[in-house]
């Protein structure tokens, strides 16, 4: 039972990274309905501003964690504006953005090669990740910090879609993008803060992942896992996003835990294919012809 | 470089060098790559070869992955005509090039590349072109199994292993097979999937349970630095970490201080003054510190092991090379004096070093061949 529930708190921490994660996907999704596979290039951007940024600021996280969401979100603007908004102009078929987004994360992974190199690189000790224990259950103090966080952004972000204007006229472009162009939205502008805001969200996730696993140019590849978790909650639903990424990494932990971790990867893709089986639309999304 | 090649094709012989130099083992892979030059620059300069003859080493990346060194040796092979190649460090990798390096009748040498197949195939009959400058997985296991049972007296083990690898498949095995016949148990055996897992806690919660007094991890360097640093996250104490020669200085980065008091076996020692030349050679060409030393040592020291056959056949025809490869009979190089066993490819009776961490150094611990059971 102890090691349940100790495997019941590892997954939950891992899915909070991984709702991080989601939350970015689906927040794009939800309004240009497209996955955009270079979301882990904004998160692996994120890692290594921070890293550069406590180098040479003598480790003030403060600072450098404010350089680092403001880069991914900047990255995740540029991005869009060189990549994705030349074939929005053009064509209505988004399959040819999630080509371009695929090109771009090996774009952005390549960049950080060329700049960084390839070697593995450990975010100096600016964030706490000692134990501490309860009965004979362990937790790392970095756990809550990461659980902290990722609600506090996940409500942040809520209030900020609730209860301002733009966030009034993303929802109202998730709605049906077209329209809300016809009202007077500035479309360009609006997709704009939507990939900024999923840059920030990348970025902190960046950071938490160069802390927990360091930081190498191909740390993004753990955003497949994340995409996964984003389409079992239901892709473009944001709490579908949470509570598919808490499923999936309590899932992933009890199945190394208790079964055999060589079938982890297969229950984290099988639980996509029953989602897509059972509920094609994920387990909180809303089916897309509903949108149209 | 330039220069020699424009010179005319018949005094340059083209040398290829696999390794990665992008991806999880880019660290490994540029070391290599680095002190290979610096040994052909020497090599160059004192005229080794026979005939005025110049070595051009022609290096490709294989990104980590074995499709991609497929490729890269085909290349070699064909479109630069390499008279020989030397890497990779990987097991798995040499593994799935032998048979093109031995239809191709071209040589290569591996340097960190521990795995018996790597020289011997599946019947065990040698692979009469593959060759390496390291010792193999059955005598690393056996290293660590004595060393953990006998020499540190701690008798319960687990384990944590790379499905995906083959070195560590290997390693794991040859260590389970020696570590009961010196007395020992295994009280966890795990595994993770290399490359793609960075999360060990659930494995690290059941060996928590099983409470061992020895963790073994034959893994590489980011594998097993990671979970070192999540061990203790997890509050694991009292636990020895016990290593192959997958050691390197960056884990000091990712594990930090996690890494105290953990024993590693490895081929070469950094402390060795045999050595101190090479760090210092390296150090004033590319202005940085050689951290990855094994494959810096192994990658320099394989070139020389390569450059002493070219000139003892007295041509660069591959198959006179392979066979004077076969012949390699105490030939002093800067980590240890190599002769190489016919039958097996392997080279003969290599002591292997122990490092103990400590202080945010490995640090030379002891010098290992261990008795017979």
């Amino acid at each position: 039972m102890e090691s349940f529930i100790q495997q019941l708190i590892n997954g939950l921490s891992l899915g909070s990274v991984y709702a991080l994660i989601a939350v970015g996907y689906s927040l794009v999704y939800s309004i240009l309905l497209f996955s955009n596979f270079a979301h882990g290039g904004f998160l692996v951007t994120g890692g290594y501003i921070c890293y550069y940024a406590l180098i040479s600021t003598g480790n003030n996280i403060w600072i450098s964690g404010l350089l680092a969401l403001c880069g991914a979100g900047l990255t995740a603007i540029i991005t869009e504006r060189l990549a994705y908004k030349p074939i929005r102009e053009r064509t209505s078929v988004t399959l040819y953005l999630l080509i371009a987004s695929m090109g771009m994360s090996i774009v952005i992974e390549n960049f950080w090669v060329i700049m960084a190199g390839g070697r593995f690189r450990a975010i100096p000790p600016v964030l706490p990740t000692y134990p501490f224990k309860m009965g004979n259950l362990t937790i790392s103090s970095f756990d809550l910090l990461v659980f902290g966080i990722t609600i506090l952004l996940l409500f942040g972000l809520e209030f900020f879609l609730q209860k301002t204007k733009w966030g009034l006229a993303i929802r109202a472009a998730a709605y049906d993008l077209r329209v809300a162009a016809l009202m007077g939205v500035n479309v360009n502008k609006l997709i704009s803060i939507v990939f900024f805001l999923a840059g920030l969200l990348a970025a902190v996730s960046g950071i938490f992942l160069s802390v927990r696993y360091t930081l190498y140019p191909q740390l993004g590849f753990i955003t497949i896992k994340a995409f996964v978790a984003a389409v079992v909650g239901g892709l473009g639903s944001l709490r579908g996003a949470v509570l598919g990424s808490l499923i999936l990494g309590t899932a992933e932990m009890l199945t190394a835990g208790f079964i055999s971790s060589q079938l982890r990867d297969i229950v984290v893709f099988g639980l996509l294919v029953l989602t897509l089986l059972l509920r094609p639309t994920g387990l909180l999304g809303k089916a897309v012809s509903e949108k149209v | 470089m330039l220069f020699a090649s424009l010179s005319g094709a018949q005094t340059v012989v083209k040398v290829g060098y696999l390794a990665a130099l992008t991806g999880d083992w880019a660290a490994y892979g540029q070391t290599e790559v680095k002190a290979a030059q610096l040994a052909v620059e020497e090599i160059n300069a004192a005229g080794i070869l026979p005939g005025g003859l110049k070595i051009e080493l022609v290096p490709y990346d294989f990104r980590s992955r074995q499709e991609d060194a497929v490729n890269a040796v085909r290349r070699m092979i064909e479109q630069d005509k390499v008279v020989a190649i030397v890497g990779s460090n990987s097991s798995g990798v040499n593994i799935a090039v032998a048979p093109l390096v031995n239809r191709a009748g071209i040589p290569q040498i591996g340097t960190v590349s521990t795995n018996p197949r790597v020289t011997v195939d599946e019947n065990g009959k040698v692979r009469p072109y593959s060759f390496r400058i390291c010792f193999t997985d059955p005598y690393q296991g056996k290293v660590l199994a004595y060393y953990a049972a006998k020499k540190l007296n701690l008798k319960k083990a687990a384990i944590l292993y790379d499905v995906s690898s083959d070195y560590s498949q290997g390693l794991r095995e040859f260590f389970i097979q020696n570590y009961k016949k010196y007395g020992g148990e295994i009280v966890a055996d795990l595994a993770f999937r290399g490359g793609v897992d960075v999360d060990f806690r659930a494995q690290l919660t059941e060996i928590a349970k099983a409470k061992p007094n020895v963790i073994i991890l034959p893994n590489m360097g980011k594998e097993m630095a990671l979970i070192i640093k999540q061990a203790k996250e997890l509050g694991i104490k009292d636990v020895v970490f016990m290593g192959g020669d997958g050691y390197a200085d960056f884990m000091w980065d990712i594990a930090g201080d996690a890494l105290e008091g953990s024993y590693w076996v490895n081929h070469v020692s950094p402390e060795d003054p045999a050595l101190q030349p090479f760090f210092e050679k390296y150090k004033k060409k590319y202005n940085d510190e050689c951290k990855e030393f094994v494959n810096g040592i192994l990658g320099y020291d394989a070139m020389y092991l390569l450059a002493d056959a070219i000139r003892r056949a007295g041509s660069a025809n591959p198959k006179a090379i392979r066979d004077a490869l076969e012949n390699t009979k105490n030939l002093k190089l800067l980590h240890a004096v190599i002769t190489i066993d016919p039958n097996t490819h392997d080279p003969l009776n290599k002591d292997a070093v122990i490092l103990l961490c400590k202080g945010r150094k490995a640090i030379f611990h002891d010098r290992v061949r261990p008795e017979e059971q």
